[in-house]
């Protein structure tokens, strides 16, 4: 099992004035290969869900496992070590840097790995060749259009060949074509094997075929209709 | 593993130096200030340095003590006879007279400085000889020969001759022939001096016999320079007692060259604290926040963060360092510290056309670089641990 959760339960500010419950006993586990959607109104715990699940930070309780290894236990630097080569993720409005060159975006999670330069180029030269973007290598990520950047940002969570990947919002700022285009790169990725988690409530993701299920959050749990 | 954590910081030296060429314009003016600042200390050091070798080497062509009749606070002409009184001190070595006043020479537009020595009673290791270039100091029966500094052996071989005249002050001409040079080392001590015999001096400035301008005392124990002056004081109520360390105290305060280089130093450092509050007093910008969410959350520990934000803190001070300590050289030894020019006139010993050879030794280097790098380094990491309280989530959409 690659993701296992059982009686997650996440408190922000734990002990303060400002203290949120974000999520209560969750129970969830996601076999290899599988898609799964995180569905929900705004504020229901699907970003904070998949925080722990990407290994961003342990649940306040419960256990959660990623790829064979315990969360609670794990001090914050061997998170990121664990997170960086587990985990790849794709953010709501991508999270490109602008300034920096296509390539340069793409190769940002290989320069603390040691990766040296020339591996590097070649790493993210097949995954644009993939998504048909070569010829945007060298252009600032500010200056191509909404579809490229999207692919960029799926090479870059693509580009240390990480099992997981996680998206958080990925159409919200899409038209249809471009959310269903989507869809279809995922769908790929999951024929090539990786375990996706998606968190949204577009019913083009949702209702997409390629979701083998999908789980429903309400108030920080899961809702069982 | 070890290569790889090579591979890794070569990895975030690049990130460091693409950041920095992405925000060129910024990263430019902060290391032209910085240059600024560290060309300006650099240069300070390097003129106090060479002053303070010229002074050493003037103190050392000093006696031990030296005597001036004072009369209604100015310097008069003091008797040889004074020489008698002083037999009686104990640890006295040897007193040698000395003739000496200033000469404006037409030619030059510049005072020289006239000196008659008696050569051959002052002891071996004062006798200026080490300080020659070429020639010998003139003796006491060599009429009208001198020696002669550089300004003054340049102005002849402009006209293309080695003797000259000199007026009295009856306007009567007193011919001299140079027979020795200063070196050149020996420049702010001899640049504008001409040296002849005790009779010559005598003789140009129609000082009486039994007159001169000051008497040299040589001690045999240095240790017992201020009870001998003393002593002298004692004897005579009414002449001025110099000693050497009197002089060098002088000399230190008109230099003031240690209160001076701590007080740049401080305000150096000051500066660099100025820049750096200028760059990062704001905290962190919403842009630079979003960059290291999203490194974070991309797989970079806050200490490869604060590895890129210390590279580019080095890359800037180091490149000032070495901009700012060239032209500091260029500037000291080329334009002859023309930046520094009216504070250095001020300071009476140095004569206009000083050739200052600075001497920057490893220690001055790492001071400067104590004083400024380190600051700098130290305010620009040291605030960026701030990004270790900028949560990877926030890079999460939501
Ligand atoms: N860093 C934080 N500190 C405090 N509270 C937080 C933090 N992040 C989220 N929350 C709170 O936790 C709850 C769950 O938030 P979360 O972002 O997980 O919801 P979401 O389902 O992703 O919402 P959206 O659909 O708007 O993205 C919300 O009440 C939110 O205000
Ligand atoms: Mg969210």
């Amino acid at each position: 099992m690659l993701i296992e959760l059982s009686g997650v339960s996440k408190i922000y500010n734990q002990g303060r004035a400002n203290e949120v419950r974000a999520l209560s006993d969750i129970d969830l586990t996601v076999e290899q290969g599988c898609m799964v959607c995180l569905k929900g109104p705004s504020g229901s715990g699907k970003s904070t869900l998949l925080a722990i699940i990407g290994c961003i930070f342990p649940p306040t309780s419960g256990r959660a496992a990623i790829a064979e290894r315990q969360l609670a236990r794990l001090p914050d630097r061997f998170l990121t070590l664990h997170r960086r080569e587990t985990i790849g993720f794709i953010f709501q409005r991508f999270n490109i840097l602008p300034e920096l060159t296509v390539l340069e975006n793409i190769t940002l999670p290989l320069l603390p790995l040691g990766v040296p330069p020339k591996e590097r180029r070649q790493r993210a030269q097949e995954l644009l060749k993939r998504f048909g973007i070569t010829h945007r290598a060298q252009f600032p990520a500010g200056q191509i259009s909404g579809g490229e950047l999207q692919r960029v940002a799926i090479a870059r969570a693509l580009i240390n060949n990480q099992p997981i990947i996680l998206a958080d919002e990925p159409t919200a700022h899409l038209d249809t074509g471009l959310s269903r285009e989507f869809m279809a790169i995922m769908l790929q990725l999951k024929e090539a094997g990786k375990t996706i988690v998606i968190a949204s409530h577009d019913p083009l993701v949702f209702e997409h075929p390629a979701i083998d299920r999908t789980v429903t959050i309400k108030d920080g749990r899961i809702h069982v209709p | 593993m070890a290569q790889s954590n090579l591979e890794k910081q070569l990895n975030i030296l690049d990130y460091a130096l693409s950041s920095l060429w992405r925000h060129r314009l910024k990263s430019l003016s902060v290391l032209l200030v910085f240059a600024a600042v560290i060309f300006l200390l650099a240069s300070f050091q390097m003129v106090t340095q060479a002053l303070s070798d010229k002074a050493k080497q003037v103190l050392t062509h000093t006696p031990e003590i030296t005597l001036q009749k004072m009369s209604a606070g100015r310097q008069e002409a003091i008797p040889l006879a004074y020489r008698d009184k002083l037999a009686g001190i104990f640890g006295i070595r040897r007193v040698v007279p000395r003739i000496w006043g200033y000469y404006f020479d037409e030619v030059r537009l510049a005072n020289s400085t006239v000196m008659g020595m008696a050569v051959d009673e002052m002891p071996e290791g004062n006798r200026l000889d080490a300080a020659l270039a070429k020639g010998a100091m003139p003796g006491p029966d060599e009429q009208g020969r001198v020696v002669v500094g550089h300004s003054i052996t340049k102005a002849l071989d402009l006209a293309g001759r080695t003797t000259f005249s000199l007026f009295r002050p009856d306007l009567s001409l007193k011919p001299f022939e140079v027979s020795g040079e200063f070196s050149r080392d020996t420049d702010i001590l001899t640049n504008d001096l001409i040296v002849m015999n005790l009779a010559d001096a005598r003789d140009l400035f129609s000082i009486p016999a039994g007159l001169v301008t000051d008497l040299c005392v040589y001690v045999a124990n240095p240790k017992e320079i201020d009870t001998i002056a003393k002593k002298i004081s004692e004897t005579l109520p009414s002449v001025r007692v110099l000693t050497r360390p009197q002089i060098q105290k002088t000399y230190q305060v008109v230099f003031g060259w240690r209160s001076g280089f701590g007080s740049i130093c401080l305000l150096s450092a000051l500066a660099a604290f100025v820049i750096l509050a200028w760059d990062k007093a704001s905290g962190l910008s919403p842009e630079e926040r979003r960059e290291i969410a999203i490194l974070k959350v991309l797989g970079w520990e806050t200490s490869d963060i604060l590895a890129v934000r210390f590279w580019e803190s080095v890359i800037v001070s180091g490149l000032a360092c070495l901009v700012g300590m060239t032209a500091a050289y260029i500037h000291v030894v080329y334009c002859a510290a023309a930046l520094f020019r009216p504070v250095l006139m001020g300071w009476s010993v140095l004569r206009p056309d000083l050739h200052l050879l600075p001497r920057m030794a490893v220690g001055d280097i790492l001071l400067i670089f104590a004083f400024t790098v380190i600051p700098y380094l130290a305010a620009t990491v040291i605030p960026a641990w701030r990004s270790a309280t900028v949560p990877a989530d926030s890079a999460l959409g939501g």
